[in-house]
Parts: structure tokens; sequence; C-alpha cells
């Protein structure tokens, strides 16, 4: 593209540096073929599901070396923010304020080029958004953190008052996560799952927001938190495989939550935290809060947390929230209302909620204020929300042996891994709500399947195709409430009512305002419409504002999150669904189906010499990949053109019908 | 990007080797913007009009086919007012024919084929359609007609105009209009279902 500006005017330097530039382009193109000839099959396939080839000619044969030193060194580490925005090719987003259509403007762009990061910072509040797209499986994954901080000092002062308390009353502490959270580190192998289905027909819709809230200890008058980070983060595991984006489909894996591999850990550094707190909110911000006594904690901290939390006060141990049996669960549930044709949306609301739910004092406020809010408030450790959006496409025949469990509601729990699901449907969507308990740790997983195939074939009813619009509001509105948990602590003042009302848009009946245990939970709920789950332990009670501690008057931060649904990010549920009519999508084939097509090395007695795909010419050592049509390409070039099409781009021929046989698992 | 690569190469080659009748040129510098002409073929009714065409390339390409359109009004089955084309080729599969294998040449070569050969079965203007199976008489003079009043006089404009705007060493106009060349295409399989 740089040379291209330039072609139309004719002055002879003009054309001298075009020439050079050109030249240096046909440069980094050999060594691009060079590079990639020396890759192992591994490193091939390593690079190429996380989107870090790029294009011939674009990137330096350094830079790659160096993208994959980086991957193969184990997940990116989501908090190399600095190094990672590099590679934004989008509006490097220092901008304040990002608002929602500019995020959807950079995704718009990002969803094509891979994997980008962007971040900006405003006041105290800090956010980065990471996104992974892998053109070649379609997978997308995008995450957002938001860290808000406040004064240090104000914190500290906050630690010892906290401490002080937590020595007389240890016993309050609300649900603890365990400080080691299942690490999951294990991003290197690909997570397919055998689970290869013939074709796709469908598109899935996931969106899981898994909000995580070590809920610090608490005690009676328990200062709201400084230091209320918040963190809204996908999971972090860098592989894109795990998330299709839903203009490219398919990947072989079921749609599930296990996909969702959990962050690293730690992202934080010490040094950058303090340096966030640095910048500072007023001290007024701080509210106390009286809080009704109760406090027993079913879901027992664990005990070494415990101290932990004091010690270290701020750290935040980042604990995964789904848990796998709950994702099992989730995952074998019934299939969508269409024989697989079907988008699914799954909310999944999790931990902070679960904690807070756990702790019978919280009660949610009349905004839906958060038990996240709560986690906050408890000051020692953040809360960790965390925003990840998964979007695939769901193959024809992958729900299909569940259907016959359609059309119930039915909920069962089992005690082995205290999973309980609930599940109904209504108006031909399939709603499922799953709650499970781990460690501490309550996860909610709500999900709708929206049988879009319905719509897209059926030439839009308008009847179907308002009732997924309103699907995705309610979706979108259910997220926006998690802003709360942001909000909330702020207004906490009036706090001491009762139950969560619904959101105006959630007509829900079902919504039972009682389990609200956890905002997210109950915005996951809600925006499912799904069943609220009966917590034993839940409760709803009365909070009492202790003092006069005027709300936070603060200014928010630069993502403004007040407004149910404003969260710029969730519009992306809306992106994704909305963005996709074209409904004759082509059908690609899995990344096993290609892996398994033969390759060889070009060599110069070859007849053909020119890649169909990119016209260029083989050089010596590049990697051919041979259909069963005996057509030969740039491995990386079919290998882009079969994941989203299945046939031969010479003579049209199917590349299944003859591979099938060895690909197909 | 794929796309600049490979769209570099073939404006190249459709200024060194442009299709017989056939020519395009990029829109000032940008290279996802191009202008085509085609040549009425001989023993058309398009026979003597200068058709211009507007092709956009989409980000994707060529793993996504470029976006081709009328600009010149012309009377034929598949082509509706707009100037949109009714082609397999511009379709991405499974409605559509498009294959990265393909290019803008080949593609143009297609409309240029379609100009000379509609196809009544998979018309985009059902009226003109049925003109050109029921009363052939009738839509090859309408065609004749239309290439007339757009396609010849006004071409001369359209012409002079873009001679103006655009730089000259991206313009290539072969004015050959030697259809027979067309047969060194690759195999057309045209089996244009795709419209309506």
């Amino acid at each position: 593209m740089e040379n291209s500006d330039s072609s139309e005017q004719g002055g002879s330097e003009q054309s001298d540096t075009q020439r050079r530039r050109q030249l240096d382009r046909l440069d980094r193109e050999e060594a691009f073929y060079q590079f990639v000839n020396n890759l192992s099959e591994e490193d091939y396939r390593l690079m190429r599901d996380n989107n870090l080839l790029g294009t011939p000619g674009e990137i330096t044969e350094e830079e790659l070396l160096s993208r994959l030193q980086q991957i193969k060194d184990g997940p990116e580490q989501p908090a190399t923010n600095e190094s990672r925005s590099e590679e934004a090719p989008g509006p490097e987003g220092q901008e304040e304020g990002s608002n929602g259509d500019s995020l959807l403007d950079w995704l718009n762009t990002v969803r094509r080029t891979g994997n980008t990061t962007r971040s900006g910072h405003r006041g105290n509040q800090s956010w980065r958004a990471v996104s992974r797209t892998n053109p070649n499986s379609g997978d997308f994954r995008f995450s957002l953190e938001i860290n808000v901080n406040r004064n240090i000092a104000e914190q500290q002062a906050q630690n010892e008052e906290a401490e002080q308390r937590e020595g007389e009353e240890p016993v309050s502490l609300g649900p603890e996560p365990e400080p080691e959270p299942e690490p999951e580190p294990e991003p290197e192998t690909p997570m397919e799952t055998a689970d290869v289905v013939e074709e796709p027909v469908v598109e899935e819709l996931a969106v899981i927001v898994e909000p995580e809230e070590p809920e610090p200890p608490r005690s009676e008058t328990a200062s709201i938190t400084q230091d209320f980070s918040f963190q809204t983060q996908a999971a972090p595991p860098p592989r894109p495989e795990d998330v299709v984006r839903r203009a490219q489909p398919y990947t072989a894996q079921p749609f599930s939550f296990q996909t969702q591999p959990l962050p690293p850990p730690r992202l934080e550094d010490p040094s950058r935290r303090g340096q966030r707190r640095a910048r500072s909110r007023s001290p007024e911000q701080r509210r106390t809060r009286a809080r009704s006594e109760r406090s027993r904690s079913p879901l027992g901290p664990s005990p070494e947390s415990l101290p932990e939390a004091v010690v270290e006060g701020s750290s935040r141990t980042r604990q995964h929230v789904l848990s796998r049996q709950s994702t099992a669960e989730f995952d074998a549930q019934p299939g969508g209302a269409g024989a697989g044709e079907a988008a699914e949306v799954a909310a999944a609301a999790a931990a902070a909620a679960a904690a807070a739910a756990a702790d019978p004092r919280v009660v949610p406020s009349q905004e839906g204020e958060p038990p996240a809010g709560e986690g906050g408030a408890a000051g020692r450790r953040p809360p960790t929300i965390m925003l990840d959006l998964q979007v695939r496409r769901v193959r024809p025949g992958e729900y299909r042996q569940r259907d016959s469990i359609a059309s119930r509601t039915r909920s069962r729990s089992q005690t082995a891994n205290n999973t309980f699901l609930y599940e109904s449907e209504r108006g031909g969507f399939r709603r499922t709500f799953s709650r499970s308990e781990r460690a501490g740790v309550r996860t909610y997983v709500s999900t709708i399947r929206i049988p879009i195939r319905r719509i897209s074939d059926a030439g839009l009813s308008e009847a179907t195709s308002m009732a997924l619009q309103s699907m995705i509001r309610q979706i979108m509105t259910g997220f926006g409430e998690l802003s709360y948990f942001m909000d909330s602590d702020s207004d906490s003042s009036d706090s001491n009512r009762g139950p969560n009302p619904p959101p105006p848009e959630q007509a829900e009946p079902l919504h039972n305002p009682e389990t609200v245990a956890a905002a997210a939970a109950a915005a996951a709920a809600s925006a499912s419409g799904g069943l609220a789950p009966e917590s034993g332990d839940s409760r709803t009670e009365e909070r009492g504002v202790e003092g006069g501690t005027p709300p936070r008057a603060g200014p928010r931060g630069p993502i403004s999150l007040e407004e149910p649904g404003s969260l710029p990010f969730l519009r992306l549920a809306h992106f994704f669904l909305l963005n996709d009519d074209e409904d004759d999508q082509p059908r690609g084939l899995t990344k096993e189906q290609i892996d398994n097509l033969s390759t060889r090395n070009f060599g110069e007695s070859d007849a053909l010499k020119t890649c169909s795909v990119c016209i260029t010419e083989y050089a010596q050592g590049n990697k051919l990949r041979k259909l069963p049509c005996s057509h030969e390409y740039h491995v990386h070039c079919i290998d882009r053109w079969l994941s989203e099409n299945s046939t031969c781009p010479i003579c049209r021929r199917a590349v299944l019908v003859s591979a099938n046989r060895e690909s197909v698992v | 990007m794929q796309r600049n690569t490979r769209l570099k190469r073939e404006l190249q080659m459709l200024s060194t080797e442009p299709p017989p009748g056939i020519s395009c040129w990029q829109t000032e510098g940008r290279i996802d913007d191009l202008r085509a002409q085609i040549v009425g073929g001989e023993n058309t009714p398009y026979e003597g009009g200068l058709f211009s065409l507007e092709i956009k390339v989409p980000e994707r390409y060529p793993f996504e086919p470029p976006k081709m359109r009328f600009l010149t009004p012309i009377y034929h089955p598949n082509i509706d007012n707009a100037g949109r084309i009714c082609l397999d080729a511009l379709k991405l599969p499974p409605k559509g024919a498009w294959k990265p294998s393909l290019n803008i040449s080949t593609v143009l070569s297609s409309i240029q084929l379609l100009m000379a050969e509609p196809n009544p079965d998979d018309p985009l203007m059902a009226d003109i359609s049925s003109e050109y199976k029921y009363n052939k008489p009738v839509y090859l003079e309408k065609a004749r007609r239309w290439t007339e009043k757009h396609a010849v006089q006004q071409n001369q404009s359209l012409e002079d105009a873009e001679d103006k705007t655009q730089g000259k060493q991206d313009k290539v106009l072969s004015a050959g209009r030697k259809r027979e060349a067309l047969g060194s295409l690759e195999p057309q399989d045209n089996s244009k279902k795709t419209c309506l």
C-alpha cells in the first residue's frame, strides 16, 4: 500500500524511492518465504494459528523471529502492554474516552488484521484492549481490561484500617478466592477437540463475562474500597483458536467454556501497580458502609488465602471463575432450538458475583449494585472482572444428539461439582443457565442460542429478527449492568434497598431478584431471561449506610460505564451478530483438515511455478501445499483460502471429498 | 495484506498485456478503487460503445471477489439499472464462483463475454431477459439504442474527463477488439445461476 500511493506522481525522485521501496519489499518477501520455509511444521502452525505471519513483504524477518520467540515463550502475556501495542495497526488508542464507535471501528479493522492491542488511560483509569484474530481459522478473541485506581495513600490508610478490622473479625471474610487460581498455563496445545463436524450451519456467539472478584475480608463497617481496580479481561491465553469469529467460521471445537483458558495469573507486576495507583482518586470518594453483620460465608475462603490477602493488600490474584466442570456441564447442554442451527450467546457471569453471592451480607442495591462493588469495597484485593468475547460458529450436528432434550425447563444438580443447571426454551430461543461452585467461587453461565439460520434462510421474518434484536439488547444490557460493578460503590449510599430491580429492558418474569447475589450473575441471568439460580445462601439484606459519607463524586473514567449497555465493547455482540448478514457464508475447512493436506518444498524442476493465489512465482524452498486435485499453492496462501472455502482455487474441486478419509477424524 | 502485492502485479499485467478490448487503471493512486473500460464487442448490440466500470477491491482480496459495476448504462438481461452485474465469478462460493486464481483481468473478460452472450436464464432484469428470449429483435434494437445514447457519445466526454484526472501512466487503453483472444481464457464454466 505504501508504494501505491506515490504511483501517480510523476517525479523521478519519487519513482526512485518507489523503486527502492519495492526492492526492499521484494527483499522482505524473499526473507519471508525463507523464514516460512525454515519453520518447522509445528512452528509454522503455531504462527499461523496465532496469526503471526502477516503478509509477505510487510514484516521483516527479525520481526517474525521475535514473534515466534514470543509465542513460543509461552502465552503472550497480556501484561506486555507496551510491546504489544506496537503491533496495533489501528489507531493507537491513547485518546481519552474511547467511545463505542471508535472501538467498533477499530474492531472492524482489527478483526481482519489479527493481533492488536490498544490501550490508553485517563486520570486514574487505564484500559487496554487486546484482540486476536486468526484469519486462517476465523477465531477471534477480544479482551478488555480496565483498571481504576485510587490514591495510594488512601489505599494504605485503608489497608491499615482493613487490617485492623480483619484482625478483629477475620471470620467475616467473604469467599476468598484461592490465591493461586488455577493457572492453566497450557496454551501451547491447540485446543481442538476432536469434535469435527461436517459443515457448519450455524453461528454461535458467545459472550462470556467473568467478573472475578476476590472478596476481601469484610467487617461491619467495611470501608469501601479504594483501589478499586476493575479488570475486564478476556481470557488471556493468546490462542485465538479458542474463539471463533463469526465472520469466519469454523473451528473444530465445540463451543465451550472450556476453551477458555484461564488467564495467566497475575498480569501486573508490582511496579506497575504502584504506578497505577498513583493516579489517585480523591479520598472523599471512599465510603464506608455499614453492613449487616451476618458473617457467615458458606463458601469458606481458603484459610491460607486469608492471611495473604491481608499481607498483600493489593495483590490481585486472579482466579479462574469458570470451573471446568461447569463448563463441561454447560457444554453438554442441549442443542439449540433448531438442530444445530442456532446462534449461541452465552453470557457467563461469574465469580465476583458468585463470591458476593456467597457472602450473605451482600445486598444488591437498587441499581443492581453488584457485589463486585463490594468486593472492591473490601478493598484489599481489587476485584477482577474479565470480559471475554468469543464468537464462533456452531457446526451442524454439534448439538444434535442433545436436541431431544429441548423445550423443557429443568434443573439438576450435581453434588459432585456443585453444578446446577437450569434450562428453558421460549420463543424459539434456548436459554440455559448454569451455576457451579468451586473453591468458594461461584460461576454463572448463561447461554442463549439463537437460530440465526432461521432468520437468514427464511428471509428475515420480521418477528424473528425483532426477537433476535431484543435478545441482543438484553444481553448487552445485561452486561451493561456490569458497569454497575464499577459504578455502584459510589452510589452505595442508596444501596440499602432491597433486591435488585430488574433493568428496564428486561421484562423477563423469571428474573428472580433475590438471587441477584451477584449482579453479574443477575445480569447474565436477566440478559438471558434465564432463570435465576436459587442460591440457598444468597440473601437479600439491608445494608445500612454508615455515616454521611458522600457518594463518590469523582469523575468517571474514560470509558463511560454508567449507563447499562454502555460498556462499549459489549456492542461487540451486536457487531458480530448483525454484521453477519451474508447468509451464504462459504464453508471452510478446519485446521486439522487443512493440516492433513500434504505439503512439500518447491524444487526448481517443478512445472507450475506460480502460486495462483498471490500470483507470485515460487522461490526455491517455498513450502507448498498440494490439494487432492494436485494443484499447489503457497501454504500460507492456500491455508487462508481453505479456512473459508473448501474448493480448489484453480479447478474448484472440493478439497475434502477426496481428503475426507484421512483428514476427518 | 496480500491484496496490495497482488494488485500491483495485476495492474502491471493489465498494463503490459491487457485482454483485448479491455483496459483497467487505478484512480487517483488508490489501489483499491479501479476503473475499467470494455469495448463493446463486434456483432453485438454494444458494438461501437465504450463501457466504463467501477471496480472496488475489498480488503480481503483475493480471498473475496472484486466488486464491479457498470458506470455506463447498458441494456442487458444480467445488468441492472444501477450497473450491478449478475455474474457468478463476482460472488463467493457456495453461490458464486469466485476463486483466488481468478483476477481482475479474467473477471473483466468474463463480463465482456457476458455482454456478448447474455444469460437469460439467470436474469437480473426480468423484462429484458424475456425480451431477449422471445423477442430478440426488439432487445437488439433497444440495446443498440442504449449503446448509442450512453456508451458512444457520452463516453467521449467521460474518457476526456478521466484523462484529465488520471495519471497517464496507469491508464492503458487497448482498443483491440479481437474477440477470438477470449478463447485463450480459462474455461468459463459459467453456470450463472446466481441472481434472483
